[in-house]
């Protein structure tokens, strides 16, 4: 019972150390491909704007930060 | 007067064209067309794939990868993970399953018998090696679990718990089978070290097969540490866990050692020898808990009877015997009496 509780501790603390050494191989999509010709830019100043939360549930909802929901013409 | 002429003019006129017109009309249906066909020397599908297996366009972002346009392989992969992958995955954890079930249910569980318990315990398999076992083996629950989910989840679970919840649920599935890949592929690293030399085929292991593990004839055949059909679960856990390494490590760092074509092949690969590795594993389970009685004491305490390791391991025990008797007791230049 020993063996099998340390297995398994190790096995979520092995996993998380995964977790955090993979992340620093990672890149997102706009800094990897970003060039000075290519329209790949940060989020934040792209199409959608700075406040954009990426959670729209639909045409008359309200956007972060939109200081008049609903209203957008 | 004037009018009946012109009439009668015009009449033959126009059946005298109708003449020319009837007979001229075979004769230029039979001549070679001389009018130019502007797309009958351009450049086709057919002839694109001649040339290369993908057709690709130029792009001026850094990823190439974003200049294919079409990959008729992809269909065929789309194909295989969407129509056949399910059945053969299904096939074989069911198949297991129903074999071990009828099994169960004419042979029974595998009891010890009671001249197999001396009461004396002998050391089977120690703490690092029951750590390994359960690493891997915990790891390897995790990973058949959320694995199954990337085939059968929306088939089967998203319509019992919807897709919000089937999301969620596939996120983190994912996190745990991409992170605890890591943990298992180290399990079968330390496999590797601490039980590859008691693993070796050697003729004793004909014998045991030819006895049928004990199954034919009387009495149970010689082994050392570990038997034939265990020396088979060995091998077939390093193996399939090498391959399920290396092709999930393909798939992890997508595109650095492969281009699509490879990526898909992986992918197959993994999905393939992950379902017959998962059906592998669940005939293991069954004869290491349920199918025999004591066989989960080895794994789980470390410490089996004494009699019943004379009875199924009797060249381990006698080494084991030899060692104690002989080695600890004696200094490093002195030797054991003959």
């Amino acid at each position: 019972m020993k063996a099998f509780a340390v297995a398994v501790i190790c096995a979520v603390a092995l996993g998380i150390a995964a977790s955090y050494v993979l992340a620093t191989s990672q890149k997102f999509a706009w800094q990897a491909f970003s060039t000075t010709s290519a329209r790949v830019s940060q989020p934040g100043t792209n199409l959608v704007g700075p406040r954009w939360t990426g959670d729209v549930k639909g045409p008359h909802d309200e956007v972060a930060g939109d200081p008049q929901p609903g209203k957008r013409s | 007067m004037r009018l009946g002429t012109m009439l009668t003019r015009t009449f033959i006129a126009a059946t005298a064209l109708m003449a020319v017109a009837a007979i001229d009309a075979p004769a230029r249906a039979q001549a070679p067309t001389t009018a130019p066909n502007p797309t009958a020397d351009s450049v086709n599908e057919d002839l694109l794939f001649k040339q290369d297996p993908k057709i690709h366009g130029r792009i001026s972002i850094p990823d190439q990868k974003a200049a294919n346009l079409i990959q008729p392989q992809g269909r065929e992969w789309r194909g295989f993970h969407e129509g056949w992958m399910p059945w053969i995955g299904a096939a074989a954890i069911l198949g297991m399953i129903a074999a071990l079930a009828l099994f169960f249910f004419t042979r029974g569980r595998i009891k010890l018998e009671h001249s197999e318990e001396s009461g004396k315990k002998i050391l089977r398999f120690n703490g690092f090696e029951r750590f390994t076992h359960w690493m891997t083996a915990t790891c390897f629950v995790i990973l058949a679990l959320s694995g199954l989910n990337y085939i059968f989840g929306k088939r089967l679970l998203m319509p019992l718990i919807g897709p919000e919840a089937f999301a969620t649920l596939a996120q983190w599935a994912k996190y745990s089978h991409v992170y605890l890949a890591w943990p298992f592929m180290l399990g079968i690293v330390f496999m590797l070290a601490v039980w590859l030399k008691d693993n070796i085929p050697n003729r004793i292991d004909w014998q045991w097969i030819k006895a049928g593990g004990g199954f034919i004839g009387k009495g149970h055949p010689h082994a050392e540490r570990f038997n034939a059909g265990q020396k088979v679960v060995f091998w077939m856990v390093t193996g399939f866990g090498a391959a399920m390494g290396i092709t999930g490590l393909m798939m992890l760092f997508p595109f650095y050692a492969t281009d699509i074509n490879g990526m898909q092949i992986m992918q197959g690969l993994h999905s393939l020898i992950g379902v017959v590795f998962i059906a592998a594993i669940l005939a293991h389970i069954y004869i290491g808990s349920l199918g025999m009685e004591g066989a989960y004491d080895a794994m789980g305490s470390g410490e089996v009877d004494l009699a019943w390791a004379r009875s199924h391991h009797d060249l381990w025990v006698e080494k084991e015997q030899a060692k104690t008797a002989s080695g600890p007791q004696l200094r490093p230049h002195q030797a054991p009496a003959e």
